[in-house]
């Protein structure tokens, strides 16, 4: 019973992280039709901003604060600059923004060597129930998680930004011709999903450590689980994030992890090769 | 050999070519004049390959043994051209291919013990083509239209998968890989890497080349450029486009597979890196940077961003991969044809396909 329960705890909370990843990636996928490469390192700078606060003594969580409106301000910056260019043409997307992920990476990589850092917990210990202990931090990622997809929903279902920013996805010409201006939206949707990528990035470093290949390894699982849940809506990514984390998180349990691993991504691409619409098709929230 | 063929029928057949566009068409239109002036490409052509062939006399063994790597990159390098920069096919995951005829043909020595080339690089090769042909299969044909991004994400995570799989499975070495791969052997004579090994590659490369540039400027070549340009329209005219992308990924797939081979047999070894998305990624910035949809594009790309990365390895090793990704941005952004671009024309890229119907009804008598 015990046993059961953390098992499902461990597999809860990667399921969450791994929503938490693809939040921001399914954002810029489904509102800007664009599959950003830079996101993991996005993630990887949101990290090294918690990592910086740390080492210079800030408290953990004034960086984790920090962390997502930094991105985002870059995220806002590179959109403006670079990322504006490519909205004709998704492939070239793909490589442009696979090169600023490149510099970003690299650049990481000079700064902090090619050592694996730590960065402690800001709630430490474990919460007991009964004989079960649960990491407590990994029960606030799960929280925090749930109060920011919570947020994302309202703000893009019941506010007039989320109305613009929809408006916008559907019929570029039309939202234009009704008075938004489409280039502020896509630079806002851009620094949203780069802000988002931040904070899970501060959040998700106590649990994984600091390394430069940090975003690359849920990069590839972002995709995929972009795809399966379906592009075009919030829900749909958010819904593969969680089959995808789910099922990459249980499946070890029951079978060989390398098995495991790669049937995941089999399975995956089966799925989305016989419906490529995702698991919830339609646009809009 | 049938390169320099090529080049010298260049500066050969310049003239008649002239004279005989002029004597048909009185008139000198603007079109013909075109055909008249000098052409670039079999130029770049015979220079790099005659650069290629003198190299080794000024190089000191072990620049031989890295040009002879560098060589069998270009090999890949076309396999990736062919795939992105003829068919519009994003192939993310080309080293798939690639690494496994790489394990393919390590496993083969290692545990058959054979290494005769004429058994281990058509096994490659073959490997090869049937891995793309499997994927290439099953992402591009079927009932619903594949999107662009449904076969970049799908075959950048099959390499992915494959990497992950490489590393855990015991049997592939896990993350060591296979290590002392046996040398490549020609009867009694084994084939190590030097002088030997460098001219191998080379010739295969340069027999490969001419039979992609024939396909590519072949009808069938012509068929792949409206397929880039204008997928709908192709499909309009009756082509049944997901065989035509699933033959050239195939193509590709095959490249791919021989230079797999080459490159396990040369290193001596292979590693899960190999299938994985590292090298899938290098092959990219080799053609975009080169050239994409020139052939001696992705070879340039290939020579070049090895080549500076070789010379920077020893001061500058860190920031190189911050350069190289500058330097992609900045080609992506404002030469998106790839720094053959500054020597070759739009016209003379795109080039001609094939005999028209008319031209070979003139030859036949």
């Amino acid at each position: 019973m015990a046993s059961t329960f953390v098992a499902a705890f461990e597999i809860l909370s990667f399921g969450a992280i791994i929503v938490l990843v693809v939040l921001g990636l399914g954002i810029i996928a489904s509102m800007m039709g664009i599959f950003n490469f830079a996101q993991g390192e996005f993630v990887l700078l949101g990290a090294y901003i918690t990592y910086l606060a740390f080492s210079r003594g800030v408290p953990i969580w004034a960086g984790m604060v920090a962390a997502p409106f930094i991105v985002g301000g870059l995220g806002f910056v590179l959109e403006a600059l670079i990322i504006r260019r490519f909205y004709a043409a998704p492939i070239v997307a793909m490589l442009g923004t696979y090169a600023l992920g490149l510099i970003i990476r690299e650049s990481v990589r000079g700064l902090i060597g090619g050592f694996y850092l730590t960065v402690p917990e800001p709630i430490g210990g474990s919460i007991d129930l009964g004989n079960m202990h649960i990491s407590a931090w990994r029960f606030t990622i799960i929280v925090i998680t749930l109060l920011v997809m919570a947020g994302c929903y309202l703000l893009l279902s019941r506010t007039s930004f989320g109305l613009r920013v929809r408006a916008t996805l559907e019929n570029p010409a039309l939202a234009r011709a009704s008075g938004i201006s489409t280039p502020l939206i896509y630079g806002t949707t851009f620094a949203f999903g780069a802000a988002l990528a931040g904070l899970a990035g501060a959040l998700i470093v106590p649990v994984f450590s600091l390394f430069a290949d940090l975003g690359i390894r849920f990069l590839i699982q972002g995709f995929v689980a972009v795809m399966v849940g379906g592009v075009g809506s919030f829900i749909g990514p958010v819904a593969g994030a969680g089959l995808i984390g789910t099922l990459s998180a249980a499946l070890p349990w029951v079978m060989s992890p390398v098995v495991a691993d790669v049937l995941v991504f089999v399975l995956a691409i089966a799925f989305i090769k016989f419906r490529p619409q995702g698991l919830i098709s339609g646009r809009g929230v | 050999m049938g390169a320099v063929k090529q080049a010298l029928r260049v500066k050969l057949g310049e003239g008649p070519e002239v004279s005989m566009a002029e004597n048909r068409f009185d008139g000198a239109s603007p079109a013909r004049q075109v055909v008249a002036r000098l052409k670039v490409l079999p130029i770049v052509e015979g220079l790099v390959l005659i650069a290629a062939l003198v190299l080794p006399l000024f190089l000191q063994d072990y620049l031989t043994v890295f040009a002879t790597r560098v060589i069998i990159l270009a090999l890949f390098a076309l396999s990736f051209d062919l795939v992105w920069g003829y068919a519009g096919i994003m192939s993310f995951g080309q080293a798939l291919f690639f690494g496994s005829a790489g394990y393919g043909v390590a496993l083969m020595a290692r545990d058959l013990g054979i290494t005769s080339i004429f058994l281990v690089l058509p096994a490659g090769t073959l490997i090869g083509l049937a891995a793309s042909l499997l994927l290439g299969g099953f992402l591009l044909l079927g009932r619903h239209r594949s999107s662009v991004i449904f076969v970049a994400l799908g075959t950048l995570t099959g390499s992915y998968a494959a990497d992950r799989l490489a590393r855990g499975w015991y049997y592939l070495g896990g993350q060591n890989g296979i290590p002392s791969i046996p040398s490549m052997s020609l009867g009694s004579y084994d084939i190590t890497e030097g002088p030997v090994y460098y001219y191998l590659a080379l010739g295969i490369l340069a027999v490969v080349y001419l039979l992609c540039r024939f396909l590519v400027r072949s009808q069938f070549g012509l068929a792949l450029a409206g397929l880039r340009e204008n997928e709908q329209r192709i499909a309009f005219f009756g082509y049944k486009v997901q065989h035509l992308k699933a033959i050239v990924f195939a193509v590709g797939g095959t490249v791919a597979g021989l230079a797999g081979s080459l490159y396990a047999f040369h290193e001596g070894f292979v590693w899960p890196n190999l299938v994985g998305v590292v090298i899938s990624t290098q092959v990219v910035l080799y053609v975009l940077f080169g050239g994409s949809g020139t052939l001696i594009g992705a070879v340039i790309g290939a020579v070049i961003i090895e080549g500076v990365s070789f010379w920077l390895s020893d001061n500058y090793r860190e920031i190189w991969p911050i350069i190289l990704g500058v330097l992609l941005l900045l080609v992506i952004l404002f030469r998106p044809l790839g720094l053959i671009s500054f020597v070759l024309g739009e016209r003379e890229r795109v080039g001609s396909f094939g005999a028209r119907p008319e031209e070979k009804r003139n030859a036949a008598p």
